[in-house]
């Protein structure tokens, strides 16, 4: 024990006390914040407000429609969100639009509105002559009228505006026009333990996916990290010093421990780094928020994650005992990736029947069980019993491993050249038996 | 555990006692790989205070069974103990172990290494501290102790990978070929502290393939070859068994006495001197008779078999 945890501190300080780990640590988040800011930015830019000429037969109407394409708010509005009276209170104007009013419906100004449109003076123009309201055909002509989104939600503008004033003209009072027009907004509640919830699908989707880029980025940046030590250790030939005063599972075990902790520092560091940026602002938390993470849940993801980081940080140790150059240990990658690629394949069909008995039984088997089991816990928390054997077959898997892999590694040194064969693997198995 | 009391300064007091226990002992010792036969039914004991040498040509299973010793493999039959117990794993602590095929962290500093190494056996971090400071001094290291080991020359690497093997004080000290690649002042500043350690009652346990090494330093030996035992014991013993054969002749004049198959059974011409291999039951005298009637004789020496010869002698052996 006392040999493992020197081991272990020996590795961990060898890696962190590097520079590379300094930057490392310090640069990616900055690369990442980049990443993520920099869509935003462009998306922010390609959207600016759209000028719109609205042409009628009077300059009343114009007046009108104008001020109502400004305020009235759609389904799909946040400001709905805050109420009737928020908005009554407070009307603010929809940025999205710029909009002119044009009180000559006559061909030859649609002639120039035309022009105007081409010559990228005005974004489009909407034919709302009294004609044309009458017909109920109304025209939005302009470049760039295909996007879906944006004339869904000016026809649903429009719609409500010519309602209401339909409803104002056979002289409707226009207070109970306007509450009679109010959109309704239907709610998706699940329910959960004999209880209606709001629907946290997003949220859920998101802590599983959470789990699915660390678990990734972490398992290829320190699994790699782990077979590249072995790798190194056996042609540095400290392998034979190290033998004669410690057993190959020891090493093996301080080896995994001190570059597991080598990762999860880095992850700490990350996650202090993020924190300290995003609380402050309060969007961040009102997102927080709504994404309520239960308690279990996240003991879930804390144990799943260390369990699967451990798991994978095994086999690649293995394969950096079985391997003798890093090219021939990428190849054999594969026993890494395969099962991380399967049981994200398989993560639709057990998100969306967690409790099938072949979902019950494939999230039991350790290479999936942190990805799938994880993701049934937070779509569905499965019985305990389910959960024990999960963890218990994992830990059973990453023991096995390591003294299957403690052995190879000790037989390992002993030849140099060429990559064993299985036979020769088996062979080694057994003669390290003791 | 580190051995309790065995401290730096090594006292030179001789300890060994001809009624203690073998440090180690093999008995029947057996392992191959597949077809390939490593170690073949070896057996062999040390006692403290000795300096043992574990001789034998490239391939002929020493770093095998120096492995088996160390329990890096496991031997297939036969049965190893250590201080009179069984072996185990809880006897390495007091184990030094110095393989062939050397190899120290290059990222980790000089100090650290050692200290790192130490603790790995038992001791305490600053009294490993204290002990690789001392042991560097000695080997001229005092400057490079915190540098990185890939900063140093190979020659100082192993010595760095020298005093890791010997720094927690162990009374087995294990050493593969422990004079390959050191320069002359190194090589005798290691036979020195070998020594040393010797007559302070520690066990010494040298592998090497140069025979002359073995005889200047060794006082017991093992040769062995294709992984049988050749020979085992007390070097002075197996010398005076094989007898005193050899002549070594400086003359002037005739050289007809060379001739004489009944004295001598071979010769050979090293220009300045011949060497003369006396015919069994040959006595030396005849031969220093015969020659002095026909030429100069200004030196006339009677030469102890060299272990090199010993080997030679014994391998040739159809039955060996």
């Amino acid at each position: 024990m006392r040999n493992m945890w020197l081991i272990t501190k020996r590795e961990y300080l060898e890696r962190v006390r590097t520079r590379s780990f300094l930057v490392l640590t310090l640069l990616l988040p900055a690369i990442m914040t980049v990443a993520m800011l920099l869509p935003a930015k462009f998306a922010t830019i390609g959207e600016r407000a759209q000028h719109v000429v609205v042409v009628t037969s009077s300059p009343q109407f114009g007046e009108t429609i104008r001020q109502r394409l400004l305020f009235t708010s759609t389904v799909t509005d946040d400001e709905d969100e805050a109420g009737p009276e928020a908005s009554a209170t407070r009307p603010k104007p929809d940025k999205q639009y710029i909009i002119d009013v044009d009180s000559n419906p006559t061909d030859a100004e649609r002639a120039i509105l035309r022009e105007k449109v081409m010559s990228r003076a005005i974004d489009s123009y909407i034919w709302l002559t009294d004609d044309a309201i009458a017909t109920g055909k109304v025209t939005w002509a302009g470049r760039d009228v295909a996007g879906f989104g944006a004339r869904s939600r000016l026809s649903e503008k429009l719609n409500r505006i010519l309602l209401y004033t339909r409803l104002s003209k056979n002289g409707f009072p226009a207070d109970q026009a306007d509450l009679m027009l109010k959109p309704i907004k239907i709610e998706a509640v699940g329910i959960e333990g004999g209880r209606e919830a709001k629907d946290k699908t997003e949220a859920k989707f998101l802590q599983v996916l959470v789990m699915v880029m660390l678990l990734y980025m972490t398992v290829l940046l320190y699994g790699i990290s782990v077979m590249r030590s072995v790798l190194q250790e056996k042609s540095s030939r400290i392998l034979e010093v190290l033998l004669s005063s410690a057993t190959s599972t020891e090493l093996m075990a301080g080896k995994l421990l001190g570059v597991g902790a080598v990762g999860l520092t880095q992850i700490l560091v990350w996650t202090v780094m993020a924190g300290a940026v995003a609380l402050p602002s309060l969007a961040m938390q009102a997102a927080l928020s709504e994404f309520q993470i239960p308690p279990v849940v996240l003991a879930a993801f804390a144990v799943f994650f260390l369990m699967g980081y451990l798991l994978y940080s095994t086999i690649y140790a293995a394969i950096g005992a079985i391997s003798t150059t890093e090219q021939e240990g990428q190849q054999l990658q594969l026993f890494v990736v395969i099962p991380l690629v399967l049981s994200v394949f398989m993560l639709l069909p057990v998100v969306k029947t967690p409790d099938a008995s072949a979902v019950v039984w494939i999230s039991m088997i350790p290479f999936f069980a942190p990805l799938l089991m994880y993701a049934r816990i937070v779509v569905q928390t499965p019985p305990v019993w389910q959960i024990a054997l999960s963890l218990f077959l994992l830990i059973a898997t990453i023991a096995g491993i390591l003294i299957l892999c403690a052995r190879i590694y000790r037989i390992g040194i002993l030849v140099y050249g060429k990559r064993p064969t299985l036979p020769e693997i088996l062979k080694w198995i057994k003669y390290a038996k003791a | 555990m580190a051995s309790t009391g065995s401290s730096f300064a090594l006292p030179l007091n001789p300890v060994p006692n001809s009624s203690a226990v073998c440090t180690i002992e093999l008995n029947g010792v057996c392992k191959s790989y597949g077809d390939f036969v490593a170690v073949d039914d070896l057996s062999l004991s040390i006692k403290p205070g000795t300096i043992y040498g574990l001789l034998g040509p490239n391939g002929a299973g020493k770093t095998s069974a120096l492995r088996m010793m160390i329990g890096i493999i496991v031997p297939d039959s036969g049965s190893i103990s250590l201080f009179g117990e069984p072996f185990g794993h809880a006897h390495m602590d007091r184990v030094g172990y110095l393989p062939e095929e050397r190899g120290l962290y290059r990222k980790m500093k000089v100090l650290d290494h050692l200290a790192f190494l130490a603790q790995l056996k038992g001791l305490t971090a600053p009294e490993a501290l204290t002990r690789a400071q001392r042991w560097c001094e000695r080997f001229e290291l005092s400057a490079w102790t915190g540098k990185k080991v890939e900063e140093l020359s190979k020659g100082m690497q192993q010595k760095v990978q020298f005093i890791g093997a010997i720094l927690h004080g162990p009374d087995l000290i294990i050493m593969d070929e422990p004079f390959s690649g050191l320069d002359p002042a190194s090589t005798v500043a290691l036979k020195d502290v070998l020594l040393e350690l010797a007559k302070s009652g520690k066990t010494v346990l040298l592998s090497t393939h140069r025979m002359d090494q073995a005889e200047r330093l060794c006082t017991s030996i093992c040769l062995i070859n294709h992984g049988r035992l050749v020979a085992e014991g007390d070097l002075n013993q197996i010398k005076a068994k094989h007898g005193c054969c050899n002549i070594q002749i400086k003359y002037d004049g005739d050289a007809h006495f060379l001739e004489e198959t009944t004295l001598v059974q071979s010769f050979n011409d090293y220009g300045n001197y011949v060497e003369v291999r006396l015919a069994p039951g040959a006595d030396a005298q005849e031969v220093l008779r015969l020659a002095s009637a026909g030429a100069r004789i200004s030196k006339f020496e009677l030469m102890e078999p060299s272990l090199e010869e010993i080997f030679i002698d014994a391998v040739s052996k159809p039955n060996a």
